[in-house]
């Protein structure tokens, strides 16, 4: 009980809270969500709003790394589409999906600012440019 | 001659990690000599020196900042607008990297001038690798002492395009759904939690500290009559040398993108992004102005060989996703477009959908509740006035 | 005191300071159509169907939400603002069922009405319908959200004037939807204070009360032109 109340302070910020709560843990739980909403109180439907709006808030569990490659047009245009066929052969799975070992999610996303070294994306918070299918593999490799 | 080094001016100069490189550059000296100035002294040689926002919208910076200066309250909130989302937009990414301490300068000075105690970076989450860097800045600027009186908080968007909208990105920072406000009350009377607010762009805070010390006069020099100073553009697509590159406003955008960025084989260019206007390439002589095209700077090249209704329709599922959703215009017409031009793209269009497009474009464009989707619509008005044989072409049965 | 005067439609007009064009348009017996908008309530601005011209404004503005202002020459019925308002309604029928026929809110729909008033005809902008399954295991409340047209009137009502916060929006653009909970089914565990303000201030037929026979339709007969 007196954690609860400890914490409620910090508790101002929905977005704030929910991002915290994100890197801490990788998603956010509904028992998160409704934690918050208590502490906060306000209803848990405006907490799982603002959730669902932002997407790089995940409310069921991720892989381990999150692959986010680019598909709007600046990496569009250089052959974008082939680096997303060569993940998908090479983890297995298709975009919007983990892999079953928990390993990769593998999500499309919009631009996310490297077009001058498209085609691009983003592993966690790391940056990879300038991709083409053969250096894919070593690149998956460096992420357990 | 176009060429110039205003906002770039430190990039690749100064060690972005250390302050000391920083100062040997005139940094911080703006500041000081700001906080010299009255607030309205201030003001008046923003204002002297014609500087517009970088964002896109092109709003009068020192207009912005005297109208929240003069706006009664005691709490008042600078905010850098480092939410660039824009496709083919990457030069805030390039100054944070390379320059952050310009912008905490910058910032710095706004709050300054605006009367505020706390400013914040609203920084993409996409750019969440930045974090360490402007962190750092604001860590050095402020044990150096620079920022005395003046709190600077970084606050990590979390995958919206929406809130670099600035009513948008106040919601954000608000902890709820970046959802647009509508106006007025203007931020400047109205802004973040209802209190008097600037809002902007990375680039546009990179001129003020060069305008401040070398004077609003100097400035206006550069430029044409409602284009003054400099601008970063982001060359992406089919161009040799894609980068980012700063040229004096008014700069023909041929030597852009066949000089600069080695351009060959152009069919179109499209200026600004996904809410950027679409020019064929014989509009290449234009001069890249806020009398003509600019946006934010986004300089998409398309060669020959491009299909003209996959790039609207990548452009218009760009703008379906990233709506937020608030307002029937944009949220059902948005969905319309991309089904209609999918299905032109699959050939399986109907002719009167063609002015049907028209009539929605004319919709969206007057009754949205933001800049969104107001600019939505452009990228099908302008290729179907340029290349509304393309989309003839995909009506079924031809 | 206070007063400003400023021209609508031709006619010379006046208000009070920090009323909206919505509101003076009506206290001068001008009908601007809205869907969002609650009297008295902070305006949501979302439907966009108030909209109207003013002189010297590239774009239309919302009239529920914009202040009035000295010297304002505004046009709520001009052929480009009517021509906005169809195009309005059509999208917001987009993706609406078309079970009129069989619909609880029949001729009591606001939407159905804008419609006929503003002689809109068959939808130009048909898109994918937004299904959603009926949600009627409440004793006080059936959501259909398939028929939501996102006027947000129950997520404001039900928060100002009930005091309650039933309702929220969440996902975003065309996916947006007003949920319960963590958008679950408003099951039969739900309290709610059974007042039907949100129920009676739905336009469409979204939502409802349980039918209980013998209940009678109140509302005009709407003539479908053509």
């Amino acid at each position: 009980m007196s954690k609860k109340d400890a914490t409620k302070k910090t508790f101002d910020n929905i977005l704030l809270t929910l991002e915290e709560t994100q890197e801490k843990v990788g998603y956010l739980p509904a028992e998160f969500m409704v934690e918050l909403a208590d502490s906060l109180d306000v209803p848990v439907s405006d907490v799982y709003g603002v959730a669902s709006f932002y997407s790089f808030l995940a409310t069921r569990p991720p892989g381990r790394n999150v692959i986010r490659i680019c598909k709007s047009l600046p990496c569009h245009l250089k052959d974008g589409q082939t680096i997303i066929d060569t993940i998908e052969k090479e983890i297995g799975v298709k975009p919007g999906r983990t892999t079953p070992d928990g390993r990769f999610s593998f999500e499309l996303t919009n631009c996310i600012g490297l077009c001058d070294g498209a085609p691009a994306m983003l592993i966690n918070h790391n940056v990879h440019v300038d991709l083409t299918p053969g250096k894919i593999a070593s690149i998956l490799d460096k992420y357990k | 001659m176009p060429q110039a080094k205003i906002v770039l001016k430190n990039c690749g100069i100064i060690d972005p990690k250390d302050i000391n490189t920083y100062r040997t550059k005139d940094g911080f000296k703006a500041l000081d000599k700001a906080r010299g100035m009255t607030a309205a002294g201030v003001i008046n040689e923003i204002k002297t020196s014609g500087l517009r926002g970088r964002g896109g919208a092109g709003f009068p910076c020192g207009v912005k900042w005297e109208g929240a200066r003069n706006s009664p309250g005691d709490e008042k909130y600078v905010i850098c607008n480092a939410d660039e989302g824009e496709v083919g937009t990457f030069k805030d990414r390039y100054i944070i990297q390379n320059d952050p301490f310009s912008l905490v300068e910058g910032l710095a000075i706004a709050g300054y001038t605006v009367g505020a105690r706390q400013g914040y970076i609203y920084l993409r989450a996409e750019y969440s690798y930045l974090l360490g860097l402007l962190r750092g800045a604001i860590d050095q600027a402020q044990e150096a002492g620079y920022l005395d009186g003046f709190n600077i908080a970084i606050r990590l968007g979390a995958g919206a395009y929406i809130c670099g909208e600035e009513s948008a990105l106040m919601e954000s920072i608000e902890g709820k759904r970046g959802e647009s406000r509508y106006r007025p009350p203007f931020p400047t009377v109205a802004g973040l939690w209802q209190k008097p607010t600037t809002i902007n762009n990375v680039e546009t805070l990179m001129n003020v500290a060069q305008i401040v010390l070398n004077g609003g006069g100097w400035y206006a020099q550069m430029g044409t009559e409602r284009s003054k100073g400099t601008k970063v553009f982001s060359v992406s697509g089919d161009v040799a040398r894609p980068g980012v590159y700063e040229m004096v406003l008014g700069s023909p955008l041929r030597e852009l993108v066949e000089g600069l960025a080695g351009a060959k084989d152009i069919k179109m260019i499209q200026i600004g992004g996904a809410t950027g206007r679409i020019i064929p390439y014989d509009m290449i002589d234009t001069p890249l102005a806020f009398e003509s095209y600019l946006g934010a700077g986004a300089i998409t090249v398309y060669n020959k060989s491009r299909d003209v209704l996959d790039i609207v329709g990548r452009t218009m599922e760009f703008l379906a996703e990233e709506s937020c959703g608030k307002c029937t215009p944009c949220r059902q017409g948005m969905e319309w477009m991309v089904e209609v031009l999918g299905r032109f793209h699959r050939g399986e269009g109907l002719a009167r959908d063609i002015g049907y497009m028209e009539v929605l474009a004319d919709t969206m464009a007057l009754s949205s509740l933001c800049g969104l989707g107001q600019a939505a619509p452009f990228a099908v008005v302008d290729t179907l006035k340029y290349f509304r044989s393309d989309y003839e072409k995909g009506i079924s049965g031809k | 005191m206070g007063d400003i005067t400023l021209t609508m439609n031709g006619a010379a007009i006046s208000g009070r300071e920090g009323m909206t064009i919505l509101e003076v348009a009506r206290e001068n017996g001008i009908d601007i159509p809205t869907l969002c908008y609650l009297k008295e309530l902070t305006p949501i601005g979302a439907c966009r169907l108030c909209v109207v011209e003013v002189e010297g404004s590239r774009m239309l503005v919302g009239s529920c939400h914009t202040p009035i202002a000295p010297g304002m020459v505004i046009q709520t019925h001009s052929p480009k603002v009517l021509e906005v308002r169809r195009v309005l309604i059509e999208l917001m029928m987009a993706s609406h069922p078309d079970s009129c026929i069989v619909c609880e809110a029949a001729n009591c729909c606001e939407l159905r009405m804008r419609a006929t008033d503003l002689e809109v005809g068959l939808p130009r902008f048909r898109t994918r319908l937004r299904y959603f399954p009926l949600e009627d295991e409440n004793s006080n409340i059936i959501r259909d959200m398939s028929k939501c047209i996102l006027c947000r009137r129950c997520v404001t009502a039900c928060y100002n004037t009930e005091g309650k916060k039933m309702f929220s929006l969440a996902y975003r653009g065309f996916e947006s939807k007003v949920i319960y909970d963590l958008d679950k089914p408003v099951g039969s565990d739900e309290t709610c204070r059974d007042c039907d303000t949100c129920i009676s201030l739905c336009p469409t037929g979204a939502l409802r009360q349980p039918i209980k026979f013998g209940q009678r339709k109140k509302g005009p007969v709407l003539y479908v032109k053509g």
